[in-house]
């Protein structure tokens, strides 16, 4: 089977320059115009690699990135047209694998696919789960959509990226420390009672019983966890 | 005679009686719900004279490095006749500024005795807000008698006050300067932002499939070739038109933009544009609307096509499909253009600042690309021709841009200094 490469960028004549590079090349190539797009096309088509335009209308490619680590280690290559240090060291520290600032040579771009596809192969796993279930639990990673007996609950961000700690550490004990510091910040590592308090409006929202929870259970002493159940994956 | 002595009360801690209670509250009102300090003191005044007798208010600020400046000074009763040949208290506010503390002074001139305004006694009061001192208010009476201290107390409550006010107007005014300091930081920022981002679209497009069309181990067939040089062409003329652009800019700023007056036909002129722009743009077809034929006039053919390439250029990127009329009309001394769409249309919160130099509406929409030099450089030309142009605008149903020609041009401006206007 072919490596397939999606390509996001807004310039339709950005897209047409890396689809011709890359279909030469032997790859196939799938096509995204904007952040949103690209999201989706990850979690659908499971692509080998991602080559992702920061600078987007809507949904950019930082937002992009940060969002499909959520639920994938695809090979991401950011695209910058700035050349600003600061946006090469944002885009890697979302968990970009590598990025390539405009204008760039063809050959430059695909000496960077290359190398980042063969980095990605000696790793091995690539691991895409764009939809997480916890008993009547869902959650859309792809959309940052979470459902209980299939109806969508409304999460604030910060309750989202709280429920998202704890379902990528499946049956892992969190302390509050560390949840506070993922989650808000390591300022607010110590101001436990504001995570109280966003854990007991999650379990308002997520839990059929909030006194018996069975999605967030408190481990005291240790701090929170999501327990596995026996159906969930 | 002179003598100034400390103010120390001991004995009086602050016992009000009602009558100076009810001015404490007065003044205390005013002063929360006043404007400016001048409406402040002008309150104070009022509510203060009953309780005690004044006949001079004076503030003092620092002006450059420690000197003292009067910035308010009243009359009232006695003295209001002697026209300003008065004694302000300027000895006694530099005292009190030195020292931080309440002074009360009493002069006495040759002739005391038998006028009044020879006999002055003088309260100074330090405006402290912290360990600041901010200014000196002093209070001026002449012929007596001395002040008591429940007065002294009521005046160092309005001293207060005052030097509350002062700091407060001191936030606002740092405030605001910051803000505009802010602002004006977020406009290079912005503009550096866009330059460079438009700069290097079309550079990189040029970069990237000149790279592609070079590459060694491919051929590409003679379709893609084509394709890929037109890209190449196209790219290289957008950004000329950029550099261009962005030279003219310069030129307007700096007042170099040299304009070439010469007899012409408007008619004529956007005849050719839209012949020019018509074989182009199929989608967006262009419609001519001509009330007279044959209008001349005074002008510099190259910067009004330039204008006018301009307004299409804009309806044609922001209407897409949509039908482009162009209007002409002329009375004895003026020509009348009008450039109108039928697009989206832009907000009125927009519509005043969309001549301003690096201004975008920003739409969320960075694939239309532009640096926000375009309006700005037409207004210009268009002053610079003694003529106005203007925008309308109706969110889903178009926007018309209006320019107003004069025929001839009395004194010909052959370059353009124009100070850009804040924005």
């Amino acid at each position: 089977m072919s490596t397939t490469i999606l390509v996001v960028d807004d310039e339709p004549r950005y897209v047409r320059l890396m689809e011709a590079n890359l279909t030469s090349e032997g790859y196939q190539v799938l096509k995204a115009l904007n952040g949103q797009e690209a999201v989706e096309i990850v979690a659908e088509s499971h692509p080998d690699l991602v080559l992702l335009d920061i600078m987007m209308p809507g949904v950019d490619g930082f937002v992009a990135c940060e969002r499909i680590r959520e639920f994938s280690n695809v090979p991401i290559i950011v695209v910058t047209a700035k050349g600003e240090e600061r946006d090469r060291v944002k885009g890697l520290d979302l968990g970009a694998d590598d990025y390539i600032v405009k204008p760039f040579s063809a050959t430059e771009l695909l000496a960077r696919v290359r190398s980042v596809l063969r980095r990605a192969q000696n790793s091995g796993s690539v691991f895409q789960q764009p939809i997480f279930t916890h008993g009547s639990l869902r959650i859309d990673f792809a959309r940052a959509e979470v459902f209980r007996d299939d109806k969508m609950i409304f999460l604030s961000a910060t309750e989202y990226r709280l429920l998202l700690q704890l379902a990528r550490n499946l049956a892992r004990i969190l302390p509050s420390e560390q949840l506070l510091s993922d989650v808000w910040g390591s300022e607010y590592r110590d101001d436990k009672e504001i995570l109280w308090v966003s854990i007991s409006r999650l379990r308002q929202k997520l839990e059929e019983d909030p006194k018996n929870p069975i999605h967030i259970v408190t481990r005291p002493g240790l701090g929170y966890t999501m327990p596995p159940l026996q159906e969930s994956n | 005679m002179q003598t100034t002595t400390k103010y120390k009360d001991k004995t009086n801690t602050g016992h009000l009686r009602p009558r100076e209670l009810e001015a404490v509250y007065a003044i205390s009102h005013a002063v929360a719900t006043s404007a400016s300090i001048e409406s402040a003191l002008e309150d104070i005044t009022k509510i203060a004279r009953p309780v005690f007798i004044f006949d001079t208010i004076l503030l003092y600020l620092p002006s450059s490095g420690d000197l003292l400046e009067p910035v308010y000074a009243k009359v009232i009763g006695r003295g209001q006749s002697s026209d300003g040949d008065l004694a302000w208290g300027e000895a006694i506010a530099n005292h009190v500024f030195t020292t931080a503390q309440t002074l009360l002074r009493q002069e006495e001139q040759e002739g005391w005795q038998t006028n009044r305004l020879k006999q002055r006694f003088f309260l100074g009061l330090p405006l402290r807000l912290g360990e600041m001192t901010m200014g000196v208010l002093v209070f001026g009476r002449f012929g007596g008698p001395p002040y008591t201290a429940e007065q002294i107390n009521l005046a160092e409550f309005i001293a207060v006050h005052i030097a509350q006010l002062l700091g407060h107007k001191q936030l606002v005014d740092q405030i605001a300067k910051l803000e505009a300091e802010r602002r004006l930081d977020r406009l290079q920022h912005d503009f550096i932002a866009t330059v460079s981002h438009e700069l290097c679209t079309p550079l990189g497009f040029i970069k990237g499939y000149a790279t592609t069309l070079l590459r060694d181990e491919i051929s590409w067939d003679a379709e893609t070739t084509r394709e890929f040089l037109a890209y190449i062409d196209e790219e290289a003329d957008k950004l000329r038109e950029l550099i261009d652009n962005l030279l003219d800019s310069s030129r307007l700023q700096s007042g170099t933009l040299r304009l070439h007056f010469q007899p012409m036909r408007l008619d004529s002129l956007i005849r050719d544009i839209c012949v020019r722009v018509n074989s182009s743009s199929e989608s967006n077809p262009i419609i001519l609307d001509f009330a007279k034929s044959n209008v001349r006039c005074t002008a510099d053919p190259g910067r009004l096509a330039q204008v006018i390439d301009n307004l299409l250029a804009n309806a044609l990127k922001y209407a897409p499909g949509s039908p482009i009329t162009i209007y002409l009309d002329a009375s004895l001394d003026k020509a009348f253009i009008e450039v109108k769409d039928k697009g989206p249309g832009i907000s009125q919160e927009h519509i005043e600042h969309l001549f301003k130099r690096f201004y975008r509406v920003p739409d969320g929409n960075t694939s239309v690309r532009g640096t926000g030099l375009g309006l700005f450089i037409c207004r210009q030309i268009i002053q610079a021709h003694g003529g106005e142009i203007s925008v309308r605008s109706t969110l889903g149903e178009g926007t018309t841009f209006h320019i107003v020609l004069p025929l001839t041009q009395l004194k010909p401006v052959t370059s353009l200094s124009l100070e850009e206007k804040p924005t």
